[in-house]
């Protein structure tokens, strides 16, 4: 029998993000989307707890976390904020392949003077030409001595305006296509990284996105992950990792929109009963249940996989795709059923729509999870 | 210096609480606990003692049941306690305060303490006893409400102060002594997740409760909760006038607030 009960210490790490989410990001969570302000203070506090390095062993100085662990805390996160959940989580996603492709060498140097203070870190591998086919990426690195020069330019990237590193990929061989793509590590001190002004989003707006440009950057080739032309496996393992939080990000969304429209359905009263007991709202209420549940445990079950060594492809854009559609319905119901104060900013759940609109697109769109899905279920009957 | 801080697990504000199926007290079955106010505060003013007196060390004391009683002994130790004794409570469901103290008193006895520290009173019960009840069964002085605790190096003697109304009190105490403390007046600090992960391997040192239960003074009879609130009315209007015609309408009519 599986066992779907958290041992004391994954209640404790949940506890400590519950609580941090509840009283640090949630009176901020309004007016940070209503402004667009990067709340630089709250991740240096998130920062400060150990709730940003999440994936980084704890001998880099990260926290040392498997994917379960990481997943009951970015719930945590996302239900008071999706926005500034995708800000504190963005270090995982950049620092990844560092973890899976660098040498003992380059993690000691690059990890700990990183993981010893506040530091944001970007994975920069969208490109304005195109993010789904990540294979047909153009920004170039030519070889030159003991260096790689880089140029081009990336885009949509989380925290780019804020970031002090870089994990970059470019390719060395445009015609080779993905086998040409290789990985670097770049400081935003390097001449020539260029971050480009903060985009507006229709959501996640306390988190920041910008493009980033490569103007003729020199880097040492000891800041390449891995040999020529394994950037592209690299980027991929590395998104088969960080996938499986954002279904843990989309389920947070989710059960907040439920927590909302159910207290909600209890208070608002028509036709002299509360609009809970109409059986409309229920059948609404009770789908959106199933809906968050169904997130949950699909996305329990891949990070499960993950940390008991699995690849975890499949059952990462599984999870991914399902808890990002799951999120965007719930938080749709939940508009519903609020009504017209639904549609109201001064109320919470308008809020949840947009966020949990970026789950169904960011780390691969869920076009491209399907894809990825049958891919890997027709190798199984093949 | 040696510094012990009583602790006691209490129901988390946010869990929902039942009566047991005795009807005398509170049924624990999934209620989480959590470290109570108070003794967070209590904690963190230990703490604070530790950091301005160079060797000192915070040791952490409960009574009661597993396993509530050991996880609040490691929230105080993800904190930075540096020592933990839970007195076993076995399977007493329920223990009145001063018999609470002496299974506490009982612990600290064997221990350095040069000054134990609790909350003025625990987030439950609110009984308010331990504190006095550790000064007399150890026999030092003691002392309640108190807040901002120093240690006066150049004197030898403990400073605080006490709010009282329109004004504070300071007051200075000798070494040991026992002092209950108010609560949220030092914005006790979060613990950070690797000392969460450490705290869990931490060692706590279990003691049973010394003496047998003695024929209890006073017996929990039972144990009732608030009655569900009836609805709130919300009025609807379209304009304010209208709004505070009904709601005049309402605490004249229904509330009987006015004639
Ligand atoms: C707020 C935000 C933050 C982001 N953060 C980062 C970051 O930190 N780092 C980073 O590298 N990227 C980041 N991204 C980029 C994100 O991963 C891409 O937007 C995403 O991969 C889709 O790429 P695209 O926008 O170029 O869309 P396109 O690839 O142009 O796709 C357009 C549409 O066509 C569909 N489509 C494309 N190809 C196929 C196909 N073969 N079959 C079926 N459908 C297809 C897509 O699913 C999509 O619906 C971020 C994006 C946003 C909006």
């Amino acid at each position: 029998m599986p066992d779907f009960s958290l041992t004391a210490e994954q209640e404790s790490l949940r506890d400590l993000a519950r609580r941090f989410a509840r009283t640090e990001m949630a009176p901020h969570a309004a007016e940070c989307d209503r402004t667009g302000r990067f709340p630089e203070e709250i991740y240096r506090k998130a920062f400060g707890l150990g709730l940003m390095n999440l994936n980084v062993p704890t001998e880099y100085g990260g926290s040392g976390l498997g994917v379960v662990d990481q997943c009951l805390i970015v719930e945590e996160l996302a239900h008071a904020c999706g926005g500034m959940t995708t800000s504190v989580i963005a270090n995982c996603l950049a620092l990844e392949p560092i973890l899976l492709g660098g040498t003992a060498e380059q993690k000691h140097r690059l990890l700990t003077p990183f993981c010893a203070e506040y530091h944001l870190a970007s994975f920069c591998l969208t490109e304005p030409s195109g993010g789904s086919d990540a294979g047909g990426l153009t920004t170039r690195a030519r070889r030159d001595g003991d260096h790689y020069v880089l140029d081009g330019e990336k885009c949509f990237i989380t925290n780019a305006p804020h970031a002090s590193l870089y994990t970059v990929f470019a390719t060395v061989d445009p015609g080779a296509r993905h086998r040409g793509i290789t990985a670097f590590v770049v400081p935003r001190s390097a001449e020539g990284v260029v971050p480009g002004k903060d985009e507006e989003k229709m959501g996640h707006r306390a988190s920041s996105t910008s493009t980033v440009r490569f103007e003729g950057v020199r880097v040492p080739a000891t800041d390449r992950l891995g040999a020529d032309g394994e950037g592209f496996p690299l980027a991929m393992r590395t998104l088969d990792q960080t996938r499986t939080p954002i279904g843990a990000l989309a389920t947070g969304i989710a059960q907040a929109a439920l927590d909302h429209a159910a207290a909600y359905a209890l208070k608002r009263v028509t036709f002299g009963k509360p609009i809970a007991e109409h059986q409309a709202i229920q059948i609404k209420l009770a789908n959106m249940a199933q809906a968050v549940r169904a997130a949950r445990l699909l996305t329990w079950h891949a990070a499960w996989s993950i940390d008991h060594g699995a690849k975890g492809t499949l059952e990462s854009s599984i999870a991914k795709c399902f808890a990002s559609d799951a999120a965007l319905r719930v938080a749709d119901e939940a508009i519903q059923t609020f009504g017209g104060y639904g549609y109201m900013k001064e109320y919470p759940v308008e809020k949840l729509l947009r966020d949990a609109k970026l789950t169904q697109i960011y780390e691969g769109a869920n076009e491209i999870q399907r894809t990825v899905i049958a891919r890997e279920l027709l190798q199984l009957y093949a | 210096m040696e510094i012990v801080v009583c602790v006691k697990p209490v129901p988390d504000a946010e869990t929902r609480l039942r009566a047991a199926s005795d009807g005398r007290t509170l049924d624990s079955e999934g209620v989480k606990f959590v470290l109570a106010g108070y003794d967070e505060s209590a904690v963190e003013q230990a703490l604070l003692l530790k950091e301005a007196v160079p060797g000192s060390k915070v040791h952490v004391v409960a009574y009661g049941p597993a396993p509530r009683t050991e996880e609040v002994l490691r929230s105080a130790i993800a904190l930075g306690a540096d020592l933990a004794t839970w007195v076993d409570a076995g399977a007493e469901r329920w223990a009145d305060p001063i018999r609470a103290a002496r299974a506490l008193a009982a612990a600290i006895a064997t221990v350095p303490h040069d000054l134990v520290l609790c909350g003025k009173h625990s987030g439950d019960d609110e009984a308010g006893l331990v504190a006095a009840a550790l000064g007399e069964l150890l026999s030092v002085p003691d002392f309640s409400c108190a807040v901002d605790l120093r240690w006066d190096a150049a004197q030898g003697h403990f400073q605080f102060r006490r709010p009282v109304e329109r004004g504070t009190e300071t007051w200075t105490a000798p070494l040991p002594c026992v002092v209950g403390l108010q609560q949220a007046w030092n914005d006790p600090r979060t613990a950070k997740l690797p000392a969460i992960l450490k705290s869990r391997k931490a060692t706590i040192a279990r003691t049973a409760a010394s003496s047998p239960a003695p024929s209890p003074s006073v017996t929990p009879e039972r144990f009732e909760l608030p009655p569900p609130r009836t609805g709130a009315k919300l009025i609807e209007y379209r304009t304010p006038e209208e709004a505070a015609q009904k709601l005049v309408h309402l605490l004249r009519e229904e509330a009987k607030v006015f004639p």
